[in-house]
């Protein structure tokens, strides 16, 4: 595993995962069953799982960003980080194949393809 | 906020073929995207069901999540031929599945404010055995949208 692009997928899921979790509160408001005990602990396995398959640095990285920001993935929108909603610097808007993060805020940049 | 606004008939489908719970999750989601992103959005819907089945009862479920591969909320709808085993909180099986998929930033927070709506209306449909009432798409959103008015009404 080295391709940012693969470690940016992971990324994604663990993200996706990461939402899951934080949403499972609002979940259980609703109305839905959530199983505390073996639900909550396999999600915590395959987020451990997936740290596991990516370089430390991005890890330790999405780790630290996680901690400051609920949402440590953000966006690009029209030239601005959808984290923070500051204008990235033009340079920065032909790196979508990398795995960069916002100059301002410090999340970890992702662009949709169209 | 109007559900049946939020519809659209290409993502109706009332006569899915699926027989099992990874294959009616998957045909919900290739209804929205396709290929990679309706990959991570399977994989997260599979992991949200580890944490709990988002089968209601009653032959409906709701499977729904947060993703990044979507930019707004997404709406599927699918009603299988025959019910299938999806673990449902009453342990009977399901035929009429709504999936949500809604952004990680969300404004107005809708995607919740949408599943609470979707869980108002699926009493009324089970209520009065609506379920497999509607015949086509068009006919299953101007059911949805008779509901919204009842529910509207009550207030």
């Amino acid at each position: 595993m080295g391709k940012e692009i693969d470690i940016m997928r992971i990324l994604k899921r663990l993200f996706d995962l990461d939402n899951l979790i934080a949403d499972k509160e609002a979940d259980k408001k609703i109305g839905f069953k959530i199983d505390e005990e073996v639900g909550l602990l396999s999600l915590k396995k395959e987020r451990a799982s997936l740290l596991k398959e990516i370089p430390k640095e991005y890890a330790d990285s999405y780790e630290r960003i996680k901690k400051r920001y609920a949402l440590a993935i953000a966006e690009v929108k029209n030239g601005f980080c959808f984290g923070c909603f500051q204008q990235l610097p033009t340079e920065m808007l032909v790196r979508s194949n990398e795995i960069v993060t916002c100059p301002n805020c410090g999340r970890i940049l992702f662009w949709r393809e169209e | 906020m109007n559900l049946a606004s939020l519809l659209s008939r290409d993502r109706i489908n009332l006569e899915m073929k699926s027989t099992k719970k990874e294959e009616v999750l998957k045909d919900l989601v290739y209804m929205i995207k396709s290929k990679t992103d309706a990959e991570l959005i399977y994989s997260t819907l599979l992991k949200r069901e580890e944490l709990g089945s988002t089968g209601i009862g009653k032959g409906i479920a709701i499977p729904h999540c947060r993703s990044l591969a979507v930019s707004k909320l997404e709406i599927a709808i699918g009603r299988t031929i025959k019910p299938i085993n999806f673990n449902a909180i009453d342990k009977k099986p399901v035929s009429l599945f709504f999936l949500i998929i809604a952004p990680p930033q969300d404004p107005g927070n809708q995607y919740l404010i949408t599943l609470g709506k979707i869980v108002q209306i699926s009493r009324e449909l089970t209520k009065n055995n609506l379920i497999n009432k509607p015949q086509t798409p068009d006919e299953f959103i101007s059911l949805i949208n008779e509901i919204e008015k009842k529910i509207a009404k009550k207030r």
